[in-house]
């Protein structure tokens, strides 16, 4: 039930009654005015009786003159008679007007008729009385003549008593009827006050007892509801605690309202106590490298009214002092108008996988090295070899100039053995700070370390190097990549393969600085579309048991580093048409590659 | 009285051949070199070489394949397989009598080929008999 059925239910157990008792009133009403007019018509009849007593009486006083005057003669005894003459006939008239004006037709044409004959009779004594005073006087004491006279008179007043009869019978019947009227008006009434009590109290009820359903079905559902929302309360709070991320939410003013267990945990803040402090005190963030604090999220979130993500490096202190590396998320939360209400922030500990990422960085060094051994081992053991040999030859030769020459020889093979541990060893050994490298020098001593691989494959090596390419960097990562790049080269050329290596410098373009562009291509069979989405993820090799499936992954991450890029696509060019590396790498390295706050990040 | 042995040396480094060669010119033998595979063929073929001594890791044809050519022309001669790789396919270190690592020094490889030479003679020393 809605507010608007209630509000009807409402108005029609308001409306109904008054309906139902302004009906009875004007029924209550009708009737007292029906005993009013049955009142008004007895009333009538009492005055009409009134007039008929009266006319009697004015015709008795005249008979009685008349009687007097024939007894003695003496006019005076007249004076009633002569009074008695105009009233009347008024009496006549009025009583004929008060009966014609009688709606009863039936009735009212009897009493006219009634009131006409006792008039007429009236008149017959009336013109009998002018022949009496007429005549000599001494004749009036006729017997006959007063028998004639009585006659007339009883005539007169047996239709007057007719007229008084009949108006006191219709009088009765007035009478009766308007009692009659009183009792029935009397039950009716009370009949309909009983009814309509009744029907109002049922009909009350009634609608009582539906709003009060209503109402107990709308108490139900807001009970529902109560719950319903408690319990999806419950539901976000379980999620929310049990994520595995940290998640911490902030009002607008960048003050703690809410951490999970894990964010607790890493903060090292219980909920209790970070309650209401400002994030930067509980979510203390610095630069892994620089060591300077970290912009605060909700501040960040607050300028750019967006999701963000934190700079890399970004390190967490926690209470009792542990740093944690952490990977993390700040993201403005809006209310139902699009008002930013809060910020929360999502984060975790990545300490663990930096350090897995480190570890496979570093298995990946000692992989390149493996897939060198043979080359080394034949580029140290065939000067070894002949050193050996040399020195069997020393022990047991007299000659000087022989001697000389021996010596002079194993001297070429040590040269050669240190140069080739040495850029071996170059793989590894790294500068804190970027250093100038020649791209040709770098790619030339990689090449001396796959010198006997590529011999003994058969592969011809076109150079097309174009002096000088210098760049800024580490030169033993780039070595590693150079290595990788051209030992998958080696592999996919396969015997008798080709492989053209071009090195540039180039000139600062719209969306890069200057630098050295390095290619690699080679007469393999290119790269698999496949394989192409998948080149530089972690443990994708072509190679099955003979590849880490690490090689490109981390040269990407060393490109990245660098300020450059790596990219691998399928030669179209005439005569080479395998895979082609393109390596790209700044000539100024970005001021310190390692060193440098990500902010370029946000 | 019998010659010394002619023995067919074959790398592809020419300073460590040389020097080989002195080695085993010093012990007595005589010494045939060629720092490919195709021309130590050519020799083998041409030469009464009586044993082998012979680079596994060369351009062209590596010393695997050398092997098996030789084997396939005459069989009776020794093959003494000389590599710096210690990973060498089980089937060349099969077709082959010995081999040797680089950096095992001058001593190992001399006792190899001493032995290699002697069971040689031995054998058609045997074959004279019958």
């Amino acid at each position: 039930v809605n507010l608007r059925d209630f509000n009807r239910v409402l108005r029609e157990t308001l409306i109904l009654p008054i309906i139902l008792l302004l009906a009875v009133a004007g029924f209550a009403a009708w009737q007292i005015q029906q005993s009013a007019d049955a009142l008004k018509a007895i009333n009538r009849s009492n005055a009409l009786l009134a007039d008929i007593n009266e006319l009697q009486k004015l015709i008795v006083d005249q008979e009685t003159g008349l009687r007097g005057y024939q007894l003695t003669g003496d006019p005076a005894m007249l004076a009633p008679f002569r009074a008695a003459a105009v009233p009347v006939n008024k009496h006549f008239d009025h009583l004929h007007q008060v009966i014609a004006a009688r709606t009863n037709s039936s009735q009212t044409a009897d009493a006219l008729q009634q009131l006409a004959t006792a008039r007429d009779r009236y008149q017959l004594w009336l013109g009998f009385a002018m022949g009496v005073l007429n005549k000599d006087p001494a004749a009036l004491n006729n017997p006959r003549m007063n028998q004639r006279g009585k006659e007339l008179m009883d005539n007169v007043r047996a239709s007057i008593d007719e007229l008084v009869n009949s108006e006191t019978r219709l009088r009765q019947t007035r009478s009766a009827s308007a009692l009659a009227l009183e009792r029935r008006a009397f039950v009716t009434l009370v009949a309909a006050a009983l009814i309509v009590g009744v029907l109002l109290g049922l009909f009350t009820i009634n609608r009582l007892r539906k709003v009060s359903r209503a109402y107990d079905r709308a108490l139900e559902e807001l009970n529902q509801q109560a719950e319903e929302i408690s319990e999806r309360r419950q539901w976000f709070e379980t999620t929310l605690a049990s994520i595995g991320d940290a998640v911490i939410a902030c009002d607008t003013e960048g003050k703690v309202q809410f951490m999970n267990a894990v964010a607790q945990e890493l903060t090292g803040w219980p909920l209790r106590d970070a309650l209401g402090r400002e994030l930067i005190e509980v979510f203390r963030i610095i630069h892994e490298e620089t060591r300077e604090p970290v912009e605060n999220p909700v501040d960040k979130v607050r300028r750019l009214q967006a999701v963000t993500g934190l700079a890399n490096h970004t390190v967490l202190i926690s209470r009792d002092g542990t740093e944690l590396v952490i990977d993390d998320s700040a993201a403005p939360i809006r209310d139902a108008d699009g008002e930013m209400d809060g910020v929360v922030l999502v984060f975790r500990d990545v300490s663990e996988s930096r350090r897995t990422e480190a570890a496979l960085i570093s298995s990946e060094k000692l992989a390149v090295a493996g897939r060198l051994t043979a080359s080394i081992a034949h580029e140290i053991h065939n000067p070894l070899d002949s050193i050996a040999n040399l020195l069997f030859l020393l022990e047991g030769e007299s000659d000087r100039a022989k001697r000389a020459e021996y010596l002079q020889l194993a001297q070429q093979e040590l040269d050669r053995t240190m140069q080739i541990t040495r850029t071996l060893l170059s793989l590894y050994r790294e500068p804190k700070a970027p250093v100038p490298v020649d791209m040709k020098e770098l790619a030339e001593g990689v090449l001396l370390l796959l010198e006997r691989r590529l011999i003994q494959q058969g592969i011809d090596v076109e150079r097309q190097f174009r002096e000088p390419a210098i760049v800024e960097g580490f030169p033993a990562e780039l070595r590693q990549v150079f290595t990788n790049v051209l030992l998958n080269a080696v592999e996919a050329a396969g015997k008798g393969g080709r492989i053209r290596i071009r090195i540039e410098p180039v000139a600062a373009q719209e969306l890069r600085g200057a630098g050295a562009v390095v290619e690699v291509w080679d007469s393999g069979p290119g790269i698999s579309e496949s394989a192409r989405p998948k080149l530089f993820q972690p443990f994708f090799t072509t190679k099955g048991e003979n590849g880490t499936g690490l090689g490109l992954w981390v040269s990407n991450g060393i490109m990245q580093k660098h300020g450059g890029y790596i990219s691998i696509s399928n030669s179209r060019d005439g005569d080479l048409r395998g895979a082609c590396v393109s390596l790209y790498i700044p000539a100024q390295a970005m001021a310190g590659a390692s060193t440098r706050p990500a902010q370029h990040v946000a | 009285v019998t010659a010394s042995p002619l023995i067919l040396c074959i790398d592809d480094e020419a300073l460590g051949l040389k020097i080989r060669k002195a080695v085993l010119e010093k012990e007595g033998y005589r010494v045939l070199t060629a720092t490919d595979g195709s021309s130590g063929l050519t020799l083998f073929k041409d030469e009464p070489v009586e044993g082998v001594i012979l680079d596994y890791y060369m351009p062209g044809l590596d010393g695997g394949q050398v092997a098996v050519a030789m084997r396939m022309q005459r069989p009776e001669v020794p093959i003494l397989l000389l590599s710096a790789y210690v990973n060498l396919p089980a089937e060349v270190v099969k077709l082959v009598d010995f081999t040797v690592l680089k950096g095992e020094g001058p001593g190992e490889l001399l006792i190899k080929v001493r032995r290699m030479l002697s069971e040689r003679r031995r054998e058609t020393g045997n074959e004279g008999f019958s």
